[in-house]
C-alpha cells in the first residue's frame, strides 16, 4: 500500500517536471538560438550579437512594438476598470440576475479569438462603414481580455471584507470617496494584476489584433509574417525579448504579493 | 436627501458598477457576432456583400465535402487535444493541489505563465523543436537516423502544438477545482475499503467533475477553432476549419460564405459547451465558486 503510493507520488512528479521540460524548453532553446550563428545545427555554438542588432534597426520592429504597447496600455486600462467594478457589483451586492451579468463578463473566454476578430471587422466594416484602426483593435482586445481580468480580480476580491466599506458609509462616506480612501488601497494589487495580465494578452494578441489592423503592424503579426516566409534569425532575438518582458514582469508581480509589500483585505486565515 | 437615498440603494449601485462592462461587451462582442450571422444569409459579389437574403452559403459549408473534411478533421482535432490534456493535466494538477505546500501558487503559475507570452511566439519556439530543421530532426539527421516523419509538418505535430498551447487551462480549471476538493474524503474511502483507484472513480473523478469539465471547454474551443498552429505545424494535410475560414477573409474576399462558416463554428462551439455542461451535476461537486 505505501508503495503504491511512494510510486504515483514519484510518477506524478516525473510527470510534472517532464511538463515544465516540455513548456519551457522550446522557450530557452530560442532563446539560445538567438545568440548563435549556426541557428539550423548550433553544435558547436558560434556565439554573435548579429540578430538582435538586426532587430534594431528594423524600422517595422519599432512600429509593431509602439503599436503593441498601445493596444497593451488601452486594452489593460479599460479591462482593469471594468473588471474591477464588475467583480465589486458581483461579490458585494445581494441582487438576483447576477449570473446574467457574470455570463456577460466570462463569455468572451469562449467565444473563439478567430471568430472575435473577423466578426468586429465584419461589424467596422459593413455597419458602421470604418476601417479597422489601433482603436477598434483596443476595444475588441478589451472584451476578450476582460473576462481573464474578472477573473483575476474576482478571485482576490472574494477575500475582502466588505464591512470595511460599510463602516466608511456608516460615518458618512460617499461610495466614491469609500472606494479610493477604503476599497482601492487594499485592492489595488488585484487590479494591478487584471490589468498586467489584460496587458499581455492584448500586447500578444494575434488573431484579434490582425483581423482589426490590416497592414498596420504589431510584434505578432511581424512575428507571423516572418515565420510565414521562411524563420529568419531576427525572429528569435524578438520573441526571447519579448517572453523576458512577459517572464519579468510575471516575477515583479508574484514577489510584489508574496513579500507581503501588498495584501488583499484580510489575511488567509 | 431623497435623491441621497437612492444613491444608495444597492440595486442601483449594482447597476452602476456592473452596466458598463456588460454593455461594453454587448456592443463591442455580441452585436458584431449577430452582424456575422446576417451577413451569412447575404452573398458576396466581387468583395462586396449584396443585402440578398438566401441560404446558398450554409448549403455549401455544410454539402461540400472539401469544408465536411475541414470540419470533421477540426471536431477530431478537438477531441484528440481534448482527451490528451485531461489525462496529463489531471496528475500534475492533483500533485500540486495535494502535495505542493507553500509552493502551490508558484508551481501551477509555472504552467500558466507561456501562455501570456502569445500562441505566434509559441508556435515559433515549438516549430524549432519539431520542424524539418528543428532540434530533433537535425539531431537524428547528424547522428545518422532516419527523421521522424511525424513529427514534422503532420497532424500529430499540430495536436502537440494544441496541446502545449493550451494544456496550460486545464491544469489551473482541475487545480482550482482540487483546491475546493476535501482530500480527507479519501480517507474515509479507504477506510470503508476502497482500491486508491476505486476511491480515484467514485469520489475524487466525479467531486471534481466541474473543474474538469470547464477545462474540456476552455482547451476544445479555441482548438476547434485554431488557425496559427495548423498553418506552421500542420503541413500540407494539416488545414483545419479555422484555416479554411480565414481564407474568406483573406484571398477571395468572400465575406458572406465567410461568416456562414463563422456561425457554423460558433454553433458547433456552442453545442459542445451545451452538452458538457449538461453533465455538470451541481449538487455533486467540491467547488464553489461566485455566489458562495
Amino acid at each position: 500500500m505505501g508503495d503504491g503510493r511512494r510510486t504515483s507520488f514519484f510518477l506524478q512528479a516525473l510527470l510534472l517536471a517532464f511538463l515544465y521540460l516540455f513548456l519551457y524548453f522550446p522557450i530557452f532553446y530560442i532563446a539560445f538560438l538567438s545568440f548563435v550563428e549556426n541557428t539550423t545545427w548550433p553544435f558547436p555554438p558560434l556565439y554573435t550579437l548579429e540578430w538582435y542588432s538586426r532587430l534594431a534597426i528594423m524600422s517595422d520592429f519599432h512600429e509593431g512594438l509602439f503599436n503593441s504597447l498601445l493596444i497593451g496600455l488601452g486594452t489593460g486600462a479599460l479591462a482593469a476598470l471594468f473588471a474591477t467594478a464588475g467583480a465589486m457589483a458581483l461579490l458585494r451586492y445581494p441582487v438576483r440576475r447576477k449570473a446574467l451579468v457574470a455570463l456577460l463578463y466570462l463569455g468572451p473566454l469562449f467565444v473563439a479569438e478567430v471568430l472575435i476578430g473577423i466578426s468586429t471587422l465584419m461589424f467596422n466594416r459593413n455597419v458602421l462603414g470604418l476601417p479597422g484602426n489601433l482603436f477598434s483593435a483596443i476595444l475588441s482586445n478589451t472584451t476578450h481580455a476582460l473576462a481573464f481580468a474578472f477573473l483575476v480580480v474576482l478571485s482576490q476580491l472574494v477575500r475582502y471584507d466588505w464591512r470595511m466599506d460599510d463602516a466608511a458609509m456608516v460615518f458618512g462616506a460617499r461610495p466614491l470617496r469609500c472606494f479610493f480612501e477604503v476599497t482601492l488601497p487594499s485592492i489595488w494589487p488585484a487590479v494591478l494584476g487584471a490589468f498586467l495580465v489584460s496587458f499581455l494578452l492584448a500586447f500578444n494578441n494575434f488573431e484579434i489584433s490582425f483581423y482589426n489592423l490590416g497592414a498596420v503592424p504589431t510584434l505578432p503579426t511581424i512575428a507571423w509574417g516572418t515565420l510565414r516566409h521562411g524563420i529568419e534569425p531576427e525572429l528569435y532575438a524578438l520573441a526571447t525579448l519579448v517572453n523576458l518582458a512577459v517572464f519579468v514582469a510575471l516575477l515583479l508581480l508574484y514577489l510584489l504579493i508574496r513579500t507581503g509589500l501588498v495584501r488583499i483585505g484580510l489575511p488567509e486565515d | 436627501m431623497k435623491n441621497r437615498g437612492l444613491r444608495f440603494d444597492p440595486r442601483i449601485q449594482f447597476a452602476m458598477l456592473a452596466l458598463p462592462g456588460a454593455a461594453f461587451v454587448f456592443v463591442f462582442l455580441v452585436l458584431p457576432l449577430l452582424s456575422i450571422v446576417v451577413f451569412s444569409f447575404w452573398r458576396t459579389e466581387r468583395y462586396e456583400l449584396i443585402p440578398e437574403w438566401n441560404l446558398e452559403n450554409y448549403r455549401i459549408v455544410l454539402t461540400d465535402p472539401t469544408y465536411l473534411t475541414f470540419l470533421l478533421r477540426s471536431l477530431v482535432m478537438a477531441t484528440v487535444v481534448c482527451l490528451a490534456s485531461v489525462v496529463y493535466a489531471w496528475p500534475v494538477a492533483y500533485f500540486i493541489a495535494k502535495h505542493g505546500g507553500r509552493y502551490r501558487l508558484v508551481l501551477v503559475l509555472l504552467t500558466a505563465a507561456p501562455f501570456l507570452t502569445g500562441i505566434v511566439l509559441r508556435v515559433t519556439a515549438l516549430q524549432q523543436i519539431l520542424g524539418p530543421i528543428g532540434l530533433v530532426n537535425m539531431a537524428l539527421m547528424t547522428f545518422g537516423f532516419e527523421p521522424i516523419e511525424a513529427l514534422m509538418y503532420s497532424n500529430v505535430a499540430s495536436a502537440i502544438g494544441l496541446v502545449y498551447l493550451w494544456i496550460p487551462f486545464m491544469i489551473v480549471a482541475i487545480y482550482l477545482s482540487l483546491l475546493n476538493f476535501d482530500f480527507e474524503l479519501l480517507e474515509v474511502a479507504k477506510v470503508a475499503g476502497a482500491r486508491p483507484w476505486r476511491a480515484f472513480l467514485e469520489v475524487t473523478w466525479p467531486l471534481n467533475w466541474i473543474g474538469t469539465a470547464i477545462g474540456i471547454v476552455l482547451v476544445f474551443v479555441p482548438t476547434f477553432a485554431a488557425t496559427v498552429t495548423p498553418r506552421f505545424l500542420g503541413g500540407p494535410n494539416g488545414s483545419l476549419f479555422g484555416n479554411i475560414l480565414e481564407h474568406q477573409f483573406g484571398a477571395t474576399g468572400t465575406w458572406a460564405l465567410g461568416s456562414a462558416m463563422g456561425v457554423v463554428l460558433f454553433l458547433v462551439s456552442l453545442a459542445f459547451i451545451l452538452l458538457i455542461g449538461r453533465t455538470i451535476d451541481p449538487k455533486r461537486t467540491g467547488f464553489t465558486g461566485i455566489g458562495r
